[in-house]
């Protein structure tokens, strides 16, 4: 009895852990999923909803606010109007705080700092570059400083160091440098978190062509 | 083990006979109306859904018993319900409340114009004062092109709705700043003395301003100097009228800059001839330092200061006998301070507190004759909000002004006398903003002031409305009471004269939407208690007196627009001036010299990608302003002929920190005339001797290479200029 009574105690702890982070984690695949789909201002606010309920179950997961501060900034860019944007780009940032309060070791919180500020300089270039440029910058060199391996910072600093090259005329080749490595990072880095972002390939693949142009 | 497997075998059961809930409802407004994409969800559980294009949702949970139901939506209070979950349906409806977003709600906008790095909804960015042509990178310059001010371009300053330019104050992170302008030759302008890339907001006003700022007959210039800097950086430029360096060091809490800046114009005038007889062309030593320092989360304590040291030497001509002249010798000293500190205490409570200090020395020879005139300015104040609800807001606060001001003259004969005044003023004032919807907002004040010099109290009243009339639009309409103590060369005479008022009374309509601005603004000001004196003997206090008025009336219209043309920004300012005074030395009522009553103006930008250059264009038109002829009957009788100006600039960015910039004003040579002054002689004819007042020579010539120096390389000087 005893024998059987402590293994089946332990099973059941490790079973019901192991059902309760399944939940989470197939949860969380379902909607990440529908982020990446997302098209319409509805399937987004669905989605936003979705996981602002996740959130506020699990109070110790980031996971629910990177992809919430990801949605935002996909609307951002969608909208047209300069306030809409600047709108979304305020929840985003708001969503990607708490992420960052639960979790500031992560890489790809930094990179989504990074992103944030990124477009908030395609909103207004000539009077945003100067702060968030430079901001941008910061984060997205601190994110790859904390993961090497993080295919959408390399990206993201590629992006931006591309941009500006282009603009003065200057050489591409480094941060068509960047962007190669982010390249070959997105096809051998995998994290060991399921709900890791997988985001940026395409947009990768987009920046080599015209590397190679 | 038999009850072992019972109990497993029971909680097998439970989660396998979870009773499934219902619940399903609508979620509208107050209005009624259905509010889409709401999120309905029972607290700590995945379950609930979003409302659909009716209002409406539905969605089953596996919860069991009293659990809270939540609702959230963008723009709406978060409403919480108890349920008991029973696997009976529950149908509810809920009604969600407005919460009042400050950034969409309707805004306070009679009488002015906002300009912020940030800001949704303002007219001008603090980089489009830089790179409007003809602004010459000075403040006053750049918002010379909005509606509401009058070009008088023999002095640079702002002169705002029919208001001389001393009825313009200039604040800095909300502290007064004495002698804004840097001394200049008599009768060519003077630049502001501080740069615009110092300040992240700009908030020009053209009345009906807050009861925080007092001391203002006419117009109050808020300055918000940026905060803590964001990464090391080093800048030179060289300038064909001198060069400056400057640095930031920034720590994880703190910045900290500096700038050293000499400007010589010998150079450039020994190049263009200048109608200008220069013994010693202007030059001056400037150094300013910032320094931040984050205090916590919100706390920030800024610590600011300008050192300025300037000189010129001219010979002005006589206007009867030109080979007689008089050498006038101007050196200024300068020092301005000013240590700030804003914070948020919780989340209903702010504040703002700060001290200015001022002092500026004026060492002017008049051929032997030598007049130091002096003045010390300390100004404290601490001002206090609390966001008692997102419909209240309160904004109080007290502030002292302290001022003393002395001349000492000596004559060519060599005897002295002084003419001085100290004057303490206390101020508190107490300004409310209640919202009675997102589209209707009142904004009432009041402001108690205590004169010390002449012990006057006073109480000026302020009131103000918006109302939204649409997405992008509003009306707004104000009134207040203003006063100001009377300029220093007045007031050093007779200590007791009383402060100048007047009242204004402003509507306002504008559309703004992100690219493209509206505003039309009709205005009348009523001056009163303006002083006056007797011309025959203007040393005689008792010449003096309180009894002048005025009034000013007008429209203003501004569009913006940079939409329609790619890459291209251009505004359009008009605004007409209906004005008169009977005040200071007028025998009665008159049109004063600095008033005009059409000012025009077009600013045009365009960024060309190609050549990596943005050109600028500036074309300003002021009618004709008066001038007193004593060779024809009537005051101020005399009118000039219209004035305009042509600007252009050309900024080029050769490389990510390397900018080349250069502006020419008045392309076209038009002769421009400010007005006429008069010999004191009747010559052979009979009359009376004149000489224009004009710009010394007819155009200005500006070149300049700005090299920025940083760590990141992708930074750059870009967007400053």
């Amino acid at each position: 009895m005893k024998k059987l009574f402590l293994p089946t105690i332990i099973a059941l702890i490790v079973f019901s852990s192991f059902s309760f982070n399944d939940k989470y984690e197939k949860a969380m695949l379902k909607n990440i999923e529908l982020v990446y789909k997302a098209q319409t201002q509805e399937d987004f606010k669905t989605v936003l909803n979705n996981l602002e309920r996740i959130a506020n179950a699990e109070k110790d997961k980031w996971e629910p606010h990177y992809y919430a501060s990801f949605a935002y900034v996909m609307l951002s860019t969608r909208a047209e109007e300069i306030s809409k944007k600047d709108e979304y780009l305020d929840l985003a940032q708001k969503q990607l705080d708490k992420g960052i309060a639960l979790n500031e070791a992560e890489s790809e919180l930094v990179a989504m700092q990074g992103f944030i500020h990124m477009i908030r300089v395609s909103v207004d270039p000539a009077t945003r570059g100067q702060q968030y440029s430079g901001m941008a910058m910061q984060s997205l060199n601190k994110a790859v400083q904390m993961n090497p391996e993080n295919p959408r910072a390399l990206l993201m600093l590629g992006q931006m160091s591309h941009g500006m090259a282009q603009f003065f005329g200057s050489d591409t080749s480094e941060a068509c440098g960047l962007i190669d490595k982010s390249l070959e990072k997105f096809e051998t880095y995998k994290s060991d978190n399921p709900l890791a972002p997988q985001w940026g390939k395409g947009q990768a693949q987009g920046m080599k062509q015209q590397c190679s142009k | 083990m038999k009850t072992f497997t019972n109990t497993i075998l029971l909680l097998v059961l439970c989660t396998q006979a979870f009773s499934q809930t219902k619940i399903s409802g609508i979620v509208k407004d107050k209005k009624g109306e259905a509010i889409v994409g709401a999120n309905i969800y029972i607290k700590d559980s995945y379950d609930g859904s979003s409302t659909d294009i009716h209002g409406t949702f539905s969605f089953v949970s596996s919860e069991e018993g009293p659990h809270v139901l939540v609702i959230t939506s963008i723009g709406f209070k978060t409403m919480e319900q108890e349920v008991v979950l029973n696997g009976k349906a529950i149908q509810l409806s809920f009604e969600l409340i407005e919460t009042i977003n400050k950034l969409d709600a309707v805004v306070i906008s009679a009488g002015s114009f906002n300009a912020g790095d940030e800001g949704k909804k303002e007219v001008l960015k603090p980089l489009d004062i830089v790179t409007t042509a003809g602004s010459s990178a000075d403040i006053a310059g750049a918002l010379n092109t909005l509606p509401g001010t009058q070009t008088v371009g023999e002095t640079g300053r702002l002169f705002v709705r029919g208001g001389s330019g001393f009825e313009t104050k200039t604040f800095i992170d909300g502290m007064q700043v004495l002698n804004t302008y840097s001394p200049s030759v008599p009768n060519t302008p003077s630049r502001g003395r501080f740069s615009p890339f110092m300040f992240s907001g700009t908030s020009f006003s053209t009345g009906g301003y807050s009861a925080e700022y007092g001391q203002a007959l006419s117009s109050a210039l808020i300055l918000n100097t940026k905060d803590k800097a964001m990464m090391d950086r080093a800048d030179i430029s060289l300038m064909s009228v001198g060069t400056d360096v400057s640095a930031t060091k920034v720590w994880e809490k703190s910045s900290f800059s500096g700038k050293v800046q000499y400007t010589n114009i010998a150079p450039y005038f020994g190049i263009i001839k200048q109608k200008l007889d220069l013994v010693k062309a202007p030059s001056s030593l400037d150094g300013n330092f910032a320094i931040r320092r984050q205090i916590n989360e919100n706390g920030m304590l800024k610590f600011y200061g300008n050192f300025n040291h300037s000189n010129l030497v001219v010979n002005i001509s006589d206007i009867d006998e030109p080979s007689i002249k008089d050498r006038v010798g101007i050196i200024n000293d300068y020092q301005y301070l000013n240590i700030f500190y804003k914070d948020v205490l919780n989340e209903r409570w702010s504040i703002k507190t700060g001290i200015s200090y001022t002092n500026s020395k004026d060492d002017i020879d008049f051929n032997v004759e030598n007049s130091l005139e002096h003045q010390k300015g300390i100004h404290t104040k601490i001002v206090l909000s609390n966001d008692v609800s997102d419909k209240l807001a309160l904004n109080f606060g007290s502030e002292v002004f302290y001022r003393d001001y002395t001349l000492d003259l000596e004559s060519a004969e060599g005897e002295t006398y002084t003419q001085s005044f100290s004057e303490p003023i206390l101020a508190s004032f107490l300004e409310t903003d209640i919202y009675t919807s997102k589209n209707f907002v009142t904004r009432a004040g009041a402001r108690l002031e205590h004169i010390g010099l002449n012990g006057v109290w006073s109480i000026s009243p302020r009131l103000s409305f918006g109302y939204k009339t649409g997405e992008n639009s509003q009306v707004s309409l104000a009134y207040g009471k203003f006063q100001q103590q009377t300029e220093n060369s007045l007031l050093r005479v007779n200590n007791d004269l009383r402060p100048e008022k007047s009242d204004h009374y402003i509507l306002n309509y504008q559309v703004i939407n992100t690219k493209r601005t509206f505003r039309i603004e009709a205005y009348y000001k009523d001056y009163k208690d303006l002083v006056k004196y007797d011309d025959s003997n203007i040393s005689d206090p008792t010449g003096y007196d309180n009894t002048g008025v005025g009034h000013a009336r007008g429209i203003d219209i501004f569009w913006r627009d940079n939409q329609t043309l790619k890459n291209v920004d251009y505004w359009i300012s008009y605004s007409f001036l209906d004005t008169k005074r009977d005040y200071r030395n007028f025998p009665y009522s008159a049109v004063p010299r600095f008033a005009s009553s059409h000012n025009f103006s077009v600013v045009y930008k365009h960024f060309i990608e190609d050549i990596k250059s943005q050109i600028g264009a500036t074309y300003s038109f002021t009618s004709a302003r008066p001038f007193h002829d004593p060779n024809q009957s009537g005051f101020n009788a005399g009118r000039t002929k219209n004035y305009h100006d042509l600007s252009m600039n050309v900024s080029y960015l050769f490389r990510s920190n390397v900018i080349f910039h250069a502006f020419i004003t008045n392309v076209l040579g038009t002769r421009q005339i400010f007005g006429y002054e008069y010999g004191n002689q009747l010559n052979t004819h009979g009359q009376y001797n004149r000489r224009a007042i004009a710009p010394p020579a007819s155009r200005f010539i500006f070149l300049g290479v700005f090299i920025t120096l940083a760590k990141d390389k992708t930074f750059n000087g870009l967007p400053n200029l």
